[in-house]
């Protein structure tokens, strides 16, 4: 592989060569080395609700089961036969108390174990020859849960899932956590648009400088009242933990008449004032700032906006959407976006709030619909030869000296964690990608192949490291799969 | 293959938005090519395909009642006996008069990028069947679409596949779109979004 650390070292000066954008080296580092060490969101355990739900996601090219299992447990496997590599569940969702491979009619219950392997005796011998008991469907390497947000990482050496959200935590929360009982997800749509998958996840953590251009026909047909250019800029960009966002300055106010602007109505104000803590509070209520778009390390994103969704009324609603930039290649991107809203939500404003999301959002979202023009575009130029040579400024917000346009705010200016300014900069996509360059600079980390159903094979090397990383842990030994 | 009744619900009713649809359903078998009924409403889906190729939308959207309901479900790979296909609520598009004016409205503003240049459409119907209702003046008609949208002058062209289900209703002026239940073949959508109409 080509050496890749004069791309590395140009994005960290916030050069963005615009190849890195339709590059199939670059993808295949991304491959090797993030998306098989980061946490990655699945699923949301309101997507299974009941014992036996499932649904099957993907990361990247490798298909997971997220189920819950009878004991309520949510168990994230691996959808391969141990025997010879069917898929074990081959629809994207339902209810299923055991998974049967159609190939050779192995099945799994749908905590993993096998419970069936015909001819068990007759053609392995039993016990002897392929030891069946306390084995499962490989587990994911780690499983993270935070406000109902299920994660996995391929890495079994993952660092634990809050230290890794860190003071992420505090914003996700707005999102996710606005009553006690937490969110409720519907979908994802699920489309595919011809761009990189980092654009998106750029794009959602804090480009607020795109929306009174990109965005102007929304505001043209009165659905929408916000991003005219003077009244965006007026927000802040916060980068805290591996995430960082936008939100939009409020009028002047108090909390409930800031959250009102938003179209929140008073019984999910009242619920929101005794859920979030005093500084949660105060960055809306205090400081004048409601949260906008997000995105979280690697390709995740959020957005929180506030639509009119009737006639004739002025009357605006909010809606929250979660979304995954899930890559297919170095020119490709699935995306899956859901509907969010707050379980202990009225059923008026639940339906209310999923027509403002299919307004504004997803796959017939009147604003997204002019931003994936741009990324497809963008993405279709990167592969040139031309594209190599350009070096794409991404220093907004920062003079040639390195010296800032515009200071952080102050505590007292701000109540949130992280580092926060008001106006337009880039600091959050430079932060995205010097976690990025920082991956792409560490191999992949050793992984052990795993041998089932038998323990007199000894543990095989490593299997899919390309070099050995220092900090690499040691070959896992080969898996002997006693029940969890 | 289409919106078929599940509990005696179409798909329309059971969206959390479609309280206002029309609930008039088919009945009997479906009317011979050479029924009067048939052929109009043939007629009206070829000329509408017309105007969606042409993005004539103000004319597409004085063909559509006041009180529609336009519904694109989410479609999921569910295992045999499952007893859905469709996503639990969630759906593409499951619009009302007022946000497919709105859409509409999008279009005509000069910073609709996503159709500027506008793509280059053709709507393939097909498989038409008609029926009877209970009332007189409305029919249902289902059909099969393929859409071809070509962006821009380089990178493939779009396709989607999908059945229909339509609720056609007699005006004074002639047929109108009065229920559309969109029911697309593919459950991740090939295309960079649904910046048009199916």
């Amino acid at each position: 592989m080509t050496d890749q650390s004069a791309v590395l070292q140009d994005v960290r000066q916030g050069m963005i060569p615009a190849h890195i954008y339709n590059d199939k080296e670059i993808f295949d580092l991304e491959k090797e080395r993030l998306f098989s060490r980061s946490w990655l969101f699945v699923a949301h355990e309101s997507e299974v609700p009941e014992a036996g739900d499932y649904v099957v996601r993907r990361v990247l090219e490798d298909s997971f089961i997220i189920s819950r299992d009878e004991k309520g447990e949510i168990r994230a496997m691996f959808n391969m036969c141990l025997h010879r590599g069917m898929q074990v569940c081959r629809a994207e969702m339902g209810n299923a108390s055991h998974f049967r491979c159609p190939y050779h009619g192995w099945s799994y219950r749908n905590d993993g174990r096998i419970v069936g392997l015909p001819f068990h005796q007759e053609a392995f011998g039993g016990e002897e020859g392929f030891r069946k008991k306390g084995q499962t469907l490989l587990p994911a390497p780690s499983l993270g849960i935070y406000n109902g947000l299920i994660f996995i990482s391929l890495d079994p050496d993952a660092q634990p899932l809050e230290d890794f959200l860190g003071d992420f935590k505090f914003y996700l929360d707005y999102y996710t956590k606005q009553s006690a009982d937490g969110i409720e997800l519907r979908g994802p749509q699920r489309w595919r648009i011809k761009a990189n998958w980092k654009i998106g996840a750029e794009n959602f953590a804090g480009d607020m400088y795109h929306t009174p251009q990109t965005h102007t026909s929304v505001v043209e047909i009165g659905l929408f009242r916000e991003p005219k250019a003077e009244k965006r800029k007026d927000g802040t960009t916060y980068w805290a933990g591996n995430g960082g966002g936008t939100t939009y300055k409020l009028p002047e106010g108090g909390l409930e008449d800031r959250l009102r602007y938003v179209g929140y109505p008073d019984e999910m104000i009242e619920r929101m004032k005794g859920q979030w803590s005093q500084q949660q509070l105060d960055v809306i209520g205090k400081d004048g700032f409601m949260i906008s778009a997000a995105s979280l390390f690697p390709n995740m994103s959020f957005v929180h906006n506030w639509p009119r969704v009737e006639e004739g009324s002025d009357e605006v609603l909010p809606f929250i959407s979660i979304r995954q930039w899930q890559p297919i290649s170095e020119n490709e991107t699935e995306v899956l976006s859901w509907f969010a809203v707050d379980k202990n939500a009225s059923e008026e404003y639940k339906a209310l709030s999923y027509k403002a999301y299919l307004m504004c959002f997803g796959s017939g979202g009147m604003f997204e619909q002019d931003d994936v023009e741009n990324w497809v575009s963008l993405t279709n130029t990167a592969a040139g030869s031309m594209a190599r040579r350009l070096l794409l400024n991404g220093r907004m917000g920062l003079l040639e000296n390195g010296e800032n346009v515009v200071e952080p705010l102050t505590p007292e200016q701000y109540s949130g964690p992280g580092s926060t300014r008001v106006g337009y900069s880039e600091y959050n996509q430079r932060e995205l990608l010097l976690r990025w360059a920082d991956h792409l600079e560490r191999p992949a980390r050793a992984a052990a192949q795993l041998h089932v159903g038998v323990d007199s094979v000894s543990a095989a090397p490593a299997a899919c490291a390309t070099e050995t990383a220092p900090d690499a842990a040691a070959a896992v030994p080969a898996m002997t799969s006693q029940e969890a | 293959m289409t919106a078929t009744p599940v509990n005696g619900m179409t798909l329309s009713e059971q969206s959390v938005l479609g309280a206002h649809a029309p609930r008039t359903q088919r009945t009997g078998q479906s009317l011979p090519f050479n029924d009067e009924l048939h052929l109009q409403a043939h007629r009206w889906l070829v000329d509408e395909a017309y105007l969606l190729d042409a993005q004539d939308y103000d004319e597409w959207l004085a063909r559509v009642a006041d009180d529609v309901h336009y519904l694109m479900p989410v479609r999921v790979t569910t295992a045999l006996g499952a007893g859905y296909s469709t996503s639990p609520g969630m759906a593409h598009l499951d619009e009302n008069k007022y946000s497919l004016s709105r859409r509409v409205a999008r279009f005509a503003t000069e910073h609709a990028w996503t159709e500027d240049p506008p793509s280059r459409l053709r709507h393939y119907v097909t498989n038409v069947r008609t029926f009877r209702t209970e009332k007189a003046d409305e029919i249902v008609a289902e059909s099969a679409v393929l859409l071809f949208r070509s962006r821009g002058d380089v990178g493939e062209a779009a396709t989607v596949s999908a059945g229909r289900e339509d609720l056609l209703r007699r005006t004074g002026t002639g047929w109108e779109l009065a229920r559309r239940t969109i029911m697309l073949d593919e459950s991740v959508i090939r295309m960079q979004n649904l910046a048009i109409f199916l």
